[in-house]
């Protein structure tokens, strides 16, 4: 069921996941389109999420988007000013180098693989902030097996930390390891099922990404009975069609709806370009989130050692990190 | 005493344990069928030696690796027409045979070339030459798809549009020979229905003892068509059962195991083998089935899994090899009281998906499907009611010849 | 005349059907194969000569274990679906 509306602003607005957002041409959605989405959200009972650029909107802009009420993902260091100051805690700031303070309560942190190894401990630093930390890996598709010990070897590293703040009486949040402690159920991305993206042209996407692939011309059809073979699911004017709709479900990937990785974000844009179709994930993604796994199960070991924490939450011990190993053959 | 193996021809050669590799040799035939699903033929993509010499020599270097860890192997090689290619053929099974031999590769003691031609040039010298050399390695299909009339209404000359069924039906009889146990495959579209049931009584003419038989799974049906069809096979059943044909004749029309609703858990098997069989084209791009290829596809553009030189992309075999039934299935199939024996092609699937994917099931057949199992129980009921009455059942039920649908 | 004779088990019937394809192979290949290919020519020749040993070792193993039936000019012929033994008179 639809829950989310992400609204990008602007051509430029900040990329917040996985893809990097190559548009540079600055492209404001007309105040009639924002006007419109809104209101399509309203109709549809979505709560809005609007993606910000890195510079201030026109004053017009303010008034609108603050007539519903929202969530704003922005850069870090842009703070988007609409004369608004309701205490929202779910905003989100984005970052693509490791800040040394988060203001908001949320931070998505944007980092290469590599990156993220070079920044480990300065990442490790703002599991005390507070704040909810996002780990976002931009190079997914280049994730090796000769990357695997280096990618348990840092999780176990935080492991380590964030055993010490639980401790210590603190609850820090870190999706990578924290999440899966916390869930009996996937709760992955859900693009196109439980949130959908209206882009600058009025025209609905699965997520920011196939916008940004469309508008790159990246072939990642989406849409082959429309003869531009555009990436779009629908528009404003004729509401949502998404063709297919069945195989962005958790019922329709084979891979995944065994899977307890339940961390994993499931993205249909990786899927999309690795394996070229939706429903199946990449080695990639299936790998890295088993290792998430399997470092959250340790943490989780750990801190009951402290003391009784999250009793219903059974994470088994397994043999494999791809589920594509032990796949059910008919 | 002596002793003597008489190996009886499979249906399907070591059927679920053979690696199937198929070589595009080239992308030219000298006919251009009507119902030809390959919509991008030509005469310019023929296989190089040096594209088969690598792509051989990288499927051997991974006798170890998953994908290739199968008891037995078919080398399998299509067109266009593959024996236009005799020559590289010859070369590439001789290069396949001293090379499984020098690296003592566990294929060479289980291995066929497969070949599927329309028989133009059967009869040539080089052709021949190649099946003495390796005749206990080979299985060749013909393909003939009837009476004169009904061949000829699709298997046409390129260039003239003449009917190919005289200078097929001259090679029948030395294949026959050669093969004595050889199966052709019939296919039907719209035009050909009212010719099924004197084309397979042609074939079984012809002293061909196994005719297999589709119908195209591109949505090429007209309204009443399926009734049509209906009719034709019953007249087919009265045909073969009135005359006797069951006993020694087979048609793959008729199957026990069709037309029986399907458990979403057990039979959740997926129809075809893409993915599990890996193909390679004149410029060395590496498929999961040879419908993939853009030849093959009117609509998508190629799904290529690697090339020779990169080897495979495994995650774009993932898709493939977690496919199942009832994922790409529509509702009205997984409820469907026929549903076993429905068949369809992940290419053609792929080919007209709303979206890029293969979990998309075409189902252009649904209504020919059911009008099949309605004459398929007829026949059953009909014959097993005559060998009642003839008290000839359990006799049959002994020595029936099972004929297994081709899967492809 | 064809007459079954027996059955062997499917592991039984899996030795022989190997020698059966090794023997062809090698047979096909030595029509390829020139001697002046001379390590896997004398590979070729011990091996032929090994394969057709064991093939008819299999042979009398089995008629001897399951003592089938034998006529002066007959054979014997093993359905390899079936794994059944006949004698063909």
């Amino acid at each position: 069921m639809l829950q989310y509306l992400v609204i990008l602003l602007n051509n430029t607005s900040v990329a917040y996941c996985h893809a990097d957002n190559p548009l540079k041409e600055c492209s404001l959605m007309p105040l009639e389109t924002l006007k419109k989405g809104i209101l399509f959200g309203m109709k549809q009972n979505l709560m809005i999420q609007y993606v910000f650029p890195n510079y201030e909107l026109p004053k017009e802009y303010a008034k609108v988007i603050e007539s519903i009420d929202n969530v704003k993902i922005y850069p870090i260091g842009c703070k988007p000013v609409t004369g608004i100051e309701d205490g929202n805690n779910a905003d989100v700031e984005v970052a693509n180098e490791v800040p040394e303070k988060v203001e908001a309560k949320n931070l998505v942190l944007r980092l290469a693989f590599s990156e993220m190894l070079a920044n480990k401990d300065e990442i490790a630093k703002l599991f005390a902030s507070g704040a909810r930390i996002n780990l976002c890996i931009t190079d997914v598709e280049r994730f090796t097996d000769g990357q695997i010990e280096a990618y348990k070897q840092v999780l176990n590293e935080w492991d380590a930390i964030l055993l010490n703040l639980y401790k210590q009486g603190q609850s820090p949040q870190f999706n990578l390891l924290s999440d899966r402690m916390m869930l009996e159920k996937m709760h992955n991305c859900e693009a196109g099922v439980s949130n959908i993206t209206l882009a600058p042209n009025g025209k609905f996407y699965l997520c920011p990404a196939f916008y940004y692939d469309e508008q790159t011309k990246v072939d990642n059809q989406l849409n082959h009975h429309q003869p531009t073979s555009d990436n779009a699911v629908g528009d404003l004017e004729n509401g949502l069609d998404i063709p297919n709709l069945q195989l962005l479900k958790l019922d329709h990937a084979p891979l995944c709806r065994n899977c307890d990785a339940y961390q994993c974000r499931r993205c249909l844009w990786l899927n999309r370009r690795l394996t070229w179709d939706l429903n199946t994930p990449s080695r990639q993604q299936c790998v890295m989130a088993h290792i998430e796994r399997n470092a959250s199960r340790a943490l989780l070991n750990d801190i009951r050692k402290i003391g009784e924490f999250m009793p219903e939450i059974d994470i088994k011990e397994i043999n494999y990190l791809d589920p594509f190993e032990v796949r059910k053959e008919f | 005493m002596s002793i003597k193996i008489k190996e009886r021809q499979y249906n399907v050669w070591r059927e679920g344990n053979a690696k199937n590799i198929t070589f595009i040799v080239t992308k030219d035939c000298q006919l251009a069928c009507k119902y030809c699903y390959l919509v991008g033929k030509n005469v310019k993509e023929r296989m190089p030696w040096e594209v088969a010499k690598t792509f051989i020599d990288y499927v051997l270097d991974h006798e170890t690796d998953p994908d290739f860890a199968y008891e037995s192997v078919v080398w399998d090689f299509i067109g266009g027409e593959p024996f236009l290619e005799i020559e590289l053929i010859d070369k590439i099974c001789d290069y396949i045979k001293v090379e499984l031999y020098r690296r003592n590769h566990h294929w060479f003691n289980s291995y066929r070339f497969s070949f599927s031609t329309n028989g133009i040039n059967y009869h040539e010298k080089a052709v021949q030459d190649f099946i003495k050399k390796n005749r206990d390695h080979l299985s060749i299909g013909i393909t003939i798809d009837g009476t004169e009339k009904k061949h000829d209404l699709n298997r046409v000359y390129k260039i003239t549009e003449k009917g190919s069924y005289q200078d097929v039906v001259k090679n029948i009889p030395l294949w026959l020979e050669q093969f004595p146990g050889g199966g052709t495959k019939v296919t039907i579209s719209s035009a050909d229905i009212p010719y099924i049931t004197e084309s397979v009584l042609h074939l079984y003419s012809l002293g061909i003892h196994e005719v297999n038989i589709n119908v195209v799974f591109e949505d090429v049906w007209q309204e009443g068509d399926d009734l049509k069809f209906e009719e034709q096979l019953m007249q087919l059943a009265d045909a073969i059962i009135d005359d006797g044909y069951y006993q020694d004749y087979a048609c793959s029309f008729f199957s026990e195991h069709i037309g029986k609703p399907m458990d979403p858990e057990r039979d959740n098997q997926n129809w075809c083998g893409a993915g599990k069989m890996l193909s390679v084209d004149a410029a060395g791009n590496l498929y999961p089935c040879t419908r993939f290829a853009q030849y093959s596809l009117r609509d998508k553009e190629a799904w290529t899994i690697g090339n020779i030189h990169d080897g495979i992309d495994k995650n774009k075999l993932r898709p493939f090899l977690t496919l199942d039934r009832t994922t790409q299935s529509p509702q009205k199939c997984i409820e469907c009281e026929v549903a076993s024996g429905c068949a369809w092609c992940q290419g053609e699937n792929f080919d007209a998906a709303q979206t890029h994917t293969v979990f998309e099931r075409a189902t252009a057949i649904c209504l020919m499907h059911k009008a099949r199992v309605r004459a398929n129980n007829y026949y059953w009921n009909k014959l097993y009611r005559k060998l009642e009455l003839e008290d000839l059942r359990e006799q049959y039920e002994a020595n029936k010849r099972e004929v297994k649908p081709e899967i492809c | 005349m064809k007459k079954k004779v027996g059955q062997v088990t499917p592991e039984e019937k899996n030795e022989i059907q190997q020698l059966f394809e090794r023997r062809n192979g090698l047979n096909e290949l030595a029509k390829i194969l020139s001697a002046d290919n001379t390590e896997l020519y004398e590979k070729l020749v011990k091996d032929m000569g090994e394969t057709g040993t064991k093939f008819q070792g299999w042979w009398d193993r089995m008629s001897k274990k399951y003592q089938w039936e034998s006529t002066e000019n007959g054979n014997w012929e093993i359905n390899f679906e079936t794994n059944e033994i006949y004698l063909v008179s």
